[in-house]
């Protein structure tokens, strides 16, 4: 007798940050198709899939019927910080997990909850002790009017105070707008050494193809001299965009599908066979199939999907991934990530221009504040 | 906009018989970088010194507390379940300037640190300055006394003698009434003209 594991797939597939849902989505049914051709075993998965098409309605409603008519105790998904803190009072009350895969910015450690995407002390701070003494400490913080837009340029602010940076614009759109021309006009007078690109969805990739005009109209935009840096912007997107428009700006992630290892050398071989071979591959994908994997080895250990026991068998276990073995802070929930810069090419993969091995995640930031100055050491 | 308090290293009691609502208490309070002790005994600010309390309001006495009926020294934060008047009575006498909701959501427990910590540090700033006002305040008579004096003294109106006194002030970077004060003691000569 096989027992059966459902686990809910939770991403928006459709609206404003489609891109990025499709590629979580297909990350996990690839992983989901690899257990499934293993045959053997005690325990089946079965995943139960939805789109909330970016409603945090929807997103309320289909966890509900997830947790409560589907019987999944397990949910991989939400995006944006707006729907993951819609889905957690109820996987709260019916004491399941949720699997949040994408960065974001942080000040969050729910029970709860595994986070496997970055936070702030693995991608915005590592970046700054990258970048600032390299390009320039005079920065233009664009943000989207929403709390990842919010934070990150709050901690971007206290970043640059202490190492004695300096802010030289601060703008915020809605999500879904596009008109950038103001925007872009403020950068034009105010001439920072980099943009800091919080934006997300629609109006990020306007600001993107608008910031391209400017650096064709005048030299001294063009992404080597004042380039556009993302904590949030990968491999799903930048075919949004328009392939080339984006060329030579700069991103940071755990992974990119560039990475050249043999655990992504093999992870690339399985995705081109699911795929076809011109799929680019995103830590979107890589999040969700990563988190798929862990999950069914945590349950198949534990012997039950029941989540005190996943969660204690996740705790306990170095999970291989094609960005290198991870590893699950019991204190935090959260994943230890590595950080790496990539420069967008014209074909819209990354180069890697530089890289960090796995950073401990501290989403409260205690360890910065706490050194104060200190936090905001050169690493080169 | 507000500046957002460090909290990384602050030692904070928990007044709270230890069950679920202090584990959970403990284990965010550490990872917010915060050092918790729990005790469900009289608080002795010298024997655990305190940078934050956090106490519980369904339970609580007074005497629990050690500044019971004077200003709480630290941040107080009321941890509650009850809604009876009665209990968040208890805790607004005590001094609490947050609630944390019981069952403690680990969510919570945050923002209820900075707004208590907040709401301290400005209750303790106004507490001062007004303490200073009524200070000035009780001198004021003072202040009249010196300007007729002055008035007197170097033969001149109100209005010039209070720029004499003024200027005096100014001189030593000391308030108005202490110059007023000194120049009616005779440390200070009325005929000074700054």
């Amino acid at each position: 007798m096989v027992d059966t594991v459902k686990v809910g797939i939770l991403f928006s597939c459709t609206g404003p940050y489609a891109a990025i849902g499709r590629d979580c989505r297909d990350g996990a049914a690839l992983a989901f198709d690899e257990a499934a051709q293993k045959s053997g075993g005690a325990i089946s998965f079965e995943p139960v899939y939805t789109d909330p098409e970016g409603e945090p309605r929807a997103y309320l409603e289909q966890a509900r019927a997830m947790l409560r008519d589907a019987g999944c105790r397990h949910i991989i998904g939400t995006i944006t910080s707006l729907a993951r803190k819609e889905v957690i009072p109820l996987i709260e009350k019916h004491d399941g997990l949720l699997w949040y895969i994408c960065p974001y910015e942080g000040f969050e450690a729910n029970e709860n909850v595994i986070y496997t995407g970055t936070c702030p002390n693995q991608h915005l701070m590592p970046l700054f002790e990258h970048l600032l003494p390299r390009q320039g400490r005079r920065v233009f913080l664009l943000g989207a009017n929403y709390v990842w837009g919010w934070e990150m340029n709050r901690i971007a602010r206290d970043l640059l105070r202490d190492a004695g940076g300096e802010v030289v614009g601060e703008r915020y759109l809605p999500i879904e707008e596009t008109d950038v021309e103001r925007l872009i006009a403020d950068i034009q007078s105010r001439r920072p050494d980099f943009i800091l690109n919080n934006l997300i969805g629609p109006s990020s990739h306007a600001f993107l193809r608008a910031y391209k005009a400017l650096g064709d109209a005048d030299p001294a935009f063009r992404p080597e001299v004042r380039p556009v840096v993302s904590c949030d912007l990968t491999e799903a997107e930048i075919g949004e965009i328009g392939l080339g428009l984006s060329t030579g700006h700069l991103s940071v992630a755990s992974y990119f599908g560039t990475l050249a290892t043999p655990e992504n050398e093999r992870f690339r071989a399985r995705a081109a066979a699911a795929f076809g071979p011109g799929r680019r591959l995103s830590s979107f994908v890589e999040g969700a199939y990563v988190a798929v994997h862990m999950l069914m080895d945590a349950v198949r250990s534990a012997g039950s999907d029941e989540p005190a026991a996943v969660r204690s068998a996740i705790h306990a276990s170095l999970f291989e991934t094609p960005h290198g073995p991870m590893r699950i802070d019991p204190r935090t929930n959260h994943a230890a990530l590595p950080f790496h810069l990539g420069r967008i090419r014209d074909d819209g993969d990354f180069d890697i221009i530089a890289s960090r091995p796995a950073i401990a995640a501290d989403p409260y930031m205690t360890a910065s504040r706490d050194g104060g100055r200190s936090s905001l050491r050169v690493v080169s | 906009m507000t500046a957002i308090p460090d909290l990384v290293g602050r030692r904070t009691v928990i007044l709270h018989r230890p069950d679920e609502n202090t584990q959970r208490l403990v284990r965010q309070l550490g990872l917010l970088g915060l050092d918790a002790h729990v005790q469900w005994a009289p608080l002795d600010l010298e024997a655990t010194p305190a940078d934050i309390v956090l106490v519980d309001a369904d339970q609580g006495w007074s005497g629990l507390l050690p500044w019971s009926g004077e200003p709480a020294p630290v941040p107080l934060v009321a941890l509650l379940q009850s809604e009876a008047p009665g209990r968040v009575a208890w805790a607004i006498s005590e001094g609490a300037l947050a609630i944390l909701p019981k069952p403690v959501v680990p969510a919570a427990v945050y923002p209820a640190l900075v707004l208590a910590v907040t709401a301290h540090t400005r209750a303790t700033e106004v507490a001062v300055r007004m303490e200073r006002l009524e200070e000035r305040l009780r001198m004021r008579p003072l202040v009249h006394a010196a300007v007729r004096a002055i008035e007197m003294a170097v033969r001149c109106d109100e209005e010039a003698a209070y720029a004499v006194l003024r200027r005096a002030a100014m001189k030593r970077r000391i308030t108005i009434e202490q110059t007023a004060a000194e120049m009616l003691a005779g440390v200070i000569p009325l005929s000074e003209a700054g």
